[in-house]
């Protein structure tokens, strides 16, 4: 890699730590201050759970898709629910969602080749 | 003597296992994080960069879309301004990462570069947990899990620098299902925020948004928008109750 390539690796690497750091900084800075805000703004708070559901929504696309990976992906989701409803945690409906995501790939692989 | 003794090992021992929780925690990131990690090694060897380089751009970058796009915008000849412009622009998302967890944490003089560990993922993940969780442990639990899942990122890359193929030719389905990890995990975070219609009605249209801009070719703008779109929603479910409370 030449060192151009290197300093455009370095400017990325710098421009995306400044987006992350900068606005908790400054958020953190406001918040509590005097002259600052007492709560985080409404539309923020709104805002976070929202990415969160974005996030969710990009990942839902399987690798290659195709029925059987979509229906996969329903049951998938369909067991994490399921499982969470039992558990209220993290770790185990994702596990179930994987193990069961698992399954119906590998069962329609089988069935149809 | 004794009782100093443990008073003053007390702060060490909830950092070590706020350490731990957020190490613990975070093991469900990894089910998405190596097979992209590894993809990314083995397109950055294919695209003509050594082994290092991939993985220094994953450890300095740390983005992962944006990643992809810079590698293959460096192998089509583009000019490197706009590389770094367009790297930028797809990261912009993260503008709105820290201000939603800057009550959550404490202030510390580290927070400069462990904000470098603050993903799509990470910040999901810390906004579901860091409310649950002690004021005094939060800070260890950030580090834990995003130094974790920091670490499975590089070595994600290293193992697809160097073994990539045979890895993906030994464990073809692993690349294939090990990623539902991520929905799955995402899902269990959303569903509790499911508390009255509005919010049902916000969530599912920014999650449909999402999808079909992933579908569209459009995914390394589908999280902003479809989280603009969420919002929209939100405030104009608040526009109808007031006009027909009006």
């Amino acid at each position: 890699m030449s060192a151009t390539l290197w300093v455009a690796v370095l400017a990325c690497a710098f421009g995306t730590l400044l987006m992350r750091v900068v606005p908790f900084l400054w958020m953190q800075r406001r918040l509590n201050s005097e002259s600052g805000l007492n709560d985080l703004p409404q539309w923020l708070g709104i805002l976070g759970p929202l990415m969160i559901a974005a996030v969710l929504g990009v990942s839902l696309m399987p690798v290659h898709p195709s029925p059987a990976s979509w229906l996969a992906t329903l049951l998938g989701l369909v067991a994490t629910l399921l499982v969470w409803r039992r558990t209220r945690s993290l770790g185990l409906p994702v596990a179930a969602g994987v193990a069961t995501f698992g399954a119906v790939v590998v069962g329609g692989q089988w069935l149809f080749g | 003597m004794t009782s100093s003794g443990s008073d003053s090992a007390a702060p060490h021992r909830h950092r070590h296992s706020g350490v731990l929780r957020g190490v613990r925690e975070a093991i469900p990131l990894l089910g998405g994080y190596l097979p992209v990690s590894i993809s990314f090694g083995l397109i950055a060897i294919q695209s003509g960069f050594t082994t290092w380089e991939a993985v220094a751009i994953s450890a300095f970058i740390y983005a992962g879309a944006s990643q992809f796009l810079f590698v293959g915008m460096i192998t089509a000849g583009a000019p490197l301004w706009l590389v770094v412009a367009m790297t930028l622009l797809i990261n912009v998302r993260h503008v709105v990462y820290g201000p939603n967890l800057a009550g959550l944490l404490p202030r510390s003089r580290h927070w400069p570069w462990l904000m470098h560990g603050l993903t799509d993922q990470v910040f999901a993940l810390a906004l579901t947990r860091l409310p649950q969780l002690e004021a005094r442990t939060r800070f260890s639990w950030f580090i834990g899990a995003t130094l974790l899942a920091w670490a499975a990122w590089i070595l994600g890359t290293a193992i697809g620098a160097t073994a990539g193929e045979a890895v993906t030719r030994r464990w073809p389905l692993l690349g294939e299902i090990m990623p539902f990890a991520l929905p799955a995990l995402f899902f269990a975070m959303v569903v509790p925020r499911f508390t009255d219609r509005r919010w049902a009605f916000a969530l599912s249209c920014t999650m449909a948004v999402a999808l079909l801009l992933t579908l569209g070719g459009l995914s390394n703008v589908a999280i902003p928008l479809a989280a603009a779109c969420g919002a929209l929603c939100f405030y104009s479910v608040k526009l109808t109750y007031r006009r027909g409370g009006s």
